[in-house]
């Protein structure tokens, strides 16, 4: 699985960005979104129709502090 | 020591609010505050490589200036006389700013960030500019380009980063506070690391203007100090709306130090039993526990508490910053790869395969995320804290992917864990130092609360230095540590 993504990176970089591996490391890099794939995995479901980015902002000004 | 010398060390000795009071009072210069200063990095850079500018003759002539207004009874801010140096990716106009990297080493910005114009604005002296991460993203403190900075309390272990030049520059008693910026820890990571207190805001508290760009959904501008009290003051100057940074918030922004009584009766501290304190070291609990305790001696009240969603949360927080940082650094790394170090070029190479839809969700469920914490945290207590890193802290060896380390490129992902978890919730955090390790290095404590709370986490975090002296400490390197703090 680790090496697919090995893989896999090397192409999408490639393809839709045009960036090569820039060194030895990189392979270590790439296997390591193995496990933020599986973490994407268990969060399946989670994503709600109506949700989207400026609820941050919201959520922001919905909790914060108040004035005693 | 001669008798000059010892003058010099009392002066940097002081916390840059005494260090204020000093020049306002008409105690000391801000001459001689900036003297002493800018001959403390002459002294210690050989050991601790902590910063990549000084400008001398500038900042002397500064420092004239501001004796000069005093003494005609005119005081700039609350910061007048007080020399401080930054991390190196703040903006000021026409003055070199390498970001800590190659790729920008002859960068000359044409404006200056407002945090900057605002903490000079106030009163203060820029003496140079400090070491950092390159292009502020490591946790640990190396770079290839300009050295490693070394942590003053044993040149081998990491000073934590990116901003690793202010933590130890600060902790060196080589300058009064510094600013760092925080994107995932890298204010909290050096503060913890080299026993010194920092605080990165809400986000949206501090104006980005000026400030060189990593991730535009987490990066926070915030200072680096020996206190809370001094990081209260620091914070007062730089936060605020900022029409040149629309993203900056309008919240009004109150007066953090006069909310420094050390009154916490009757304060709920969230302990969380899941996520912060999965595998930590024993020592880190043991400090961390002690640091509730002096907590409930004040009489706040602890409660152990499961925190919402944080598998999500830690997911989530890894993508934000390596997909913006992969945006923003896309056409040097089809250039000109070469120029980066072999852990950055690695790390922002694999960003580019993150697929969109994975990115907009961890964005998306930001605010459904925070809300639940706001539920199921918030109307339970005022406050949560937990370790700021869960180990010790490591070796520069054991952690240094470009030298080959084994284990190195999880230990990077590990030694944030607690911290970017906070950014990608933007809540305000405050790192306080509350232990030494068996290997004589320092251990620290996170405080959070909810959005806009930063005087009250100020607050805890000075309830606890009231009645503990570990942000007093001193490194070895600067001199004999004393007796044990409690």
């Amino acid at each position: 699985m680790a090496r697919e993504f090995e893989h896999a990176v090397e192409e999408q970089a490639k393809l839709w960005s045009g960036v090569g591996p820039p060194n030895s490391a990189s392979g270590e890099f790439a296997r390591g979104l193995a496990e933020v794939a599986k973490g994407f995995e268990r969060t399946r479901g989670e994503l709600v129709f109506e949700d989207e980015p400026s609820s941050f902002e919201a959520a922001l000004r919905e909790i914060k502090e108040r004035a005693p | 020591m001669t008798s000059s010398a010892a003058r010099s060390s009392a002066l940097t000795h002081l916390t840059l609010v005494q260090a204020s009071d000093a020049v306002r009072k008409g105690e000391v210069t801000s001459l001689s505050l900036t003297e002493a200063a800018l001959d403390a990095f002459v002294a210690a850079d050989r050991t601790i490589n902590a910063s990549i500018t000084l400008d001398r003759e500038e900042a002397l002539e500064a420092a004239e200036g501001l004796d000069r207004l005093r003494k005609a009874g005119r005081l700039l801010g609350v910061l007048h006389g007080v020399p401080l140096a930054h991390k190196d990716m703040y903006y000021r106009s026409g003055k070199l700013c390498t970001c800590g990297s190659k790729i920008r080493g002859s960068f000359r910005p044409t404006y200056t960030a407002t945090a900057i114009r605002r903490l000079e604005d106030a009163g203060s002296v820029t003496v140079g500019t400090l070491n950092m991460a390159e292009f502020a993203q490591n946790p640990t403190g190396h770079n290839a380009h300009f050295g490693d900075c070394h942590n003053p309390w044993h040149i081998d272990y990491c000073t934590g980063g990116s901003s690793s030049g202010s933590g130890a520059a600060v902790a060196a008693r080589l300058i009064y506070g510094a600013l760092g910026s925080d994107t995932g820890g890298s204010i909290r990571l050096p503060a913890t690391m080299c026993g010194i207190t920092g605080i990165k805001g809400t986000q949206t508290r501090v104006s980005r203007f000026g400030a060189m760009p990593l991730s535009f959904s987490a990066d926070n501008v915030g200072p680096l100090a020996r206190t809370a009290r001094d990081c209260a003051r620091l914070l007062s100057v730089i936060a605020g709306y900022d029409p040149n940074d629309p993203t900056s918030s309008t919240e009004p922004v109150p007066d953090y130090e006069a909310a420094l009584d050390g009154d916490i009766r009757g304060l709920v501290i969230g302990v969380p039993t899941n996520f912060f304190v999965d595998g930590v070291d024993p020592e880190v609990q043991e400090a961390f526990d002690t640091a509730m305790k002096v907590l409930e001696g004040r009489g706040a009240k602890t409660l152990r508490l499961e925190l919402p969603h944080m598998d999500a949360v830690n997911t989530y927080a890894s993508v934000l910053s390596r997909v913006e940082g992969a945006t923003v650094h896309a056409q040097w790394m089809r250039e000109q790869p070469q120029d980066y170090s072999i852990h950055l070029g690695a790390r922002l190479y694999a960003g580019y395969a993150i697929p969109a839809v994975h990115y907009l969700e961890a964005l998306s469920r930001r605010g459904p995320i925070l809300r639940a914490f706001g539920k199921d945290v918030f109307d339970k207590c005022h406050i949560f804290a937990t370790p700021t890193i869960r180990m010790k802290v490591p070796t520069r060896a054991a952690t240094d992917i470009d030298a080959g380390a084994p284990g190195a490129a999880e230990a990077f992902s590990a030694i944030s864990a607690n911290t970017r978890a906070i950014n990608y919730l933007g809540l305000p955090s405050v790192s306080v130092p509350c232990g030494i390790d068996c290997d004589g290095l320092p251990i620290g404590f996170q405080i959070q609360g909810r959005p806009f709370s930063e005087a009250k986490i100020l607050k805890v975090a000075d309830a606890h230095q009231r009645d503990t002296g570990w942000h007093e400490l001193l490194p070895q390197m600067v001199g004999d540590t004393g007796p044990s703090p409690q």
